[in-house]
């Protein structure tokens, strides 16, 4: 498993605090980046603009990646554009949600 | 290039918990004094001091401290900017829990000496409208939820101004019209800053508790006009004798909240959250209710219905199952948000934290959500039938409800 793996699986980990669900399944994790010596970007947006907890989700994505292994400098790079939508749930997030 | 989003926006937590905490204890305290003075209410005497008491401690005390702890942690999230000063907050937090606890006790107690309290609750009330001028200033994006937020704020401003000319024609007489002030007054700041308020942060915070996508939002604009126009219109109905005025005015907020209503009601059809949260439905089971009072104060302006029990009555009605009511429901939520941000968001990614869900005792809500209502109805059929006993049961069983509310949102606290 390469570090882009390990930092893909490590985000299952952080836990959308109003919602209750992953923000890998909810579709809000939109690309994991990493260059040679272990610096890592990731691109994310959050369910809303003006989301409350958009402080404490990206905080949580860089705490839980500082814990992956071989991981150096970590970039979160939240972004509006393009806006997140409901079709970028997983089923399983689906499923929670309308179930 | 995506546009970046990264900036920091989190306020200092006691500040907006300062006024949450304080505005819980005045909820308390105002529905114990309007339960030991159940026997006034009955013969229709809403004009007596410890009513007046009762009712600023619920609309300064409770909804005016509440709202301004709200929009201290809701408008850095919501416009993506900063407090312009946290620490001004703080005075004028002291300079307004002081101002407002002299002004209803002396309301109570000595009415003479209420102006003193006016004026230190004018003045807390000023730097918190100079705070927010201040912090708005930098909001680069103007929403719809901009505009509803400025103009509740000026509405503010002009409910203060003339209830300090009233607190002033108290103490020092000199207006003929004190009851135009009044009207005025109570207009400017129950319908005014609370209604367009509540409208401009339920455009936010409805899509985002019920994860709402792709609504259009279309009818906020003219909403917000019309209801500006009907408040305008109504306003002058208590200055002027001209008859249809008041007609007008209340047919215009009605068609003002029902374009709200019928937005919201879009955007409930079109959420991705199937199961909302049960103090969530409560808020908007009270935006039904606002609706239906505004329908009833329609009808009643219509049909020439001026009874002044009957609107003392429907006041007290658009106060509790509307602002009240409303306030009540998003508090569930804001506070359990406050507490999870300070407790719990630097230990996210780290351990297994708690969900915002799982801070509050969702049970407890809906018993307390139930009670609330019934005692409301209740109030109302103890007034129809005239009966002391049931106004003093269910005006018991509003200030129990409150009091364990209140402690209820306070235990989320010490978690």
């Amino acid at each position: 498993m390469d570090i882009v793996e390990k930092v893909q699986e490590a985000l299952y980990d952080v836990i959308d605090p109003e919602l209750g669900i992953n923000i890998v399944d909810l579709g809000l994790v939109y690309g994991v980046g990493a260059d040679d010596e272990g610096n890592i970007t990731i691109t994310m947006t959050l369910t809303t603009p003006g989301c409350p907890m958009h402080d404490s989700i990206a905080a949580g994505v860089e705490h839980r990646v500082s814990q992956v292994e071989g991981v150096q400098d970590i970039h979160v790079d939240l972004v509006w554009e393009p806006a997140w939508n409901p079709s970028k749930m997983s089923d399983r997030a689906k499923e929670m949600l309308w179930g | 290039m995506m546009p970046r989003a990264d900036m920091k926006t989190d306020t200092n937590i006691t500040l907006p918990l300062s006024f949450i905490v304080y505005g819980l204890i005045a909820l308390i305290l105002s529905q114990f004094i309007l339960f030991f003075s159940s026997s006034s209410l009955l013969s229709g005497q809403f004009r007596i001091p410890e009513i007046w008491m009762s009712a600023h401690f619920l609309l300064l005390g409770f909804a005016l401290m509440v709202a301004m702890g709200a929009m201290y942690q809701l408008v850095p999230v919501a416009f993506l900017v900063q407090i312009w000063n946290e620490k001004f907050g703080f005075v004028q937090f002291f300079m307004t829990a002081f101002g407002i606890l002299f002004l209803s006790a002396m309301l109570g107690i000595k009415p003479n000496f209420a102006v003193y309290g006016g004026i230190l609750t004018v003045i807390g009330v000023f730097m918190f409208l100079l705070q927010m001028e201040r912090t708005m200033k930098k909001v680069e994006k103007k929403s719809m939820m901009y505009y509803f937020v400025i103009a509740s704020l000026s509405f503010l401003l002009l409910a203060i101004l003339a209830g300090f000319l009233l607190v002033w024609n108290f103490a020092f007489g000199g207006i003929p019209n004190h009851e135009a002030i009044l009207y005025t007054h109570m207009t400017f700041g129950v319908a005014g800053w609370f209604t367009l308020l509540i409208f401009g942060f339920s455009y936010k915070l409805v899509p985002m508790f019920s994860l709402s996508h792709g609504f259009s939002m279309k009818r906020a604009k003219p909403s917000l006009i019309i209801y500006i126009a009907g408040l305008s219109f109504l306003v002058a109905s208590f200055w002027l004798p001209v008859s249809f005025l008041d007609i007008l005015g209340w047919m215009l907020l009605w068609a003002g909240f029902g374009l709200f209503v019928l937005d919201i009601k879009e955007i409930l059809q079109k959420r991705v959250k199937k199961k909302l949260d049960k103090p969530f439905i409560f808020s908007l089971i009270a935006i039904g209710s606002g609706f239906l009072i505004h329908t009833i104060a329609l009808g009643f302006s219509l049909f020439a219905v001026h009874h002044r029990d009957i609107w003392s009555w429907l006041i007290f009605l658009y106060i509790m199952i509307w602002i009240i009511f409303s306030i009540i429901g998003y508090l569930y939520k804001i506070v359990p948000f406050l507490w999870w941000t300070h407790k719990y968001a630097d230990r996210i990614g780290k351990e297994k934290v708690p969900t915002l869900k799982e801070m509050m005792n969702e049970k407890l809500s809906i018993y307390l959500f139930i009670l609330f209502s019934v005692a409301i109805i209740g109030i109302i059929i103890s007034f129809s039938v005239a009966s002391g006993k049931l106004l003093f049961i269910f005006l018991g069983i509003l200030a129990f409800t409150s009091l364990v509310y209140g402690m209820s949102i306070i235990k989320v606290l010490v978690q």
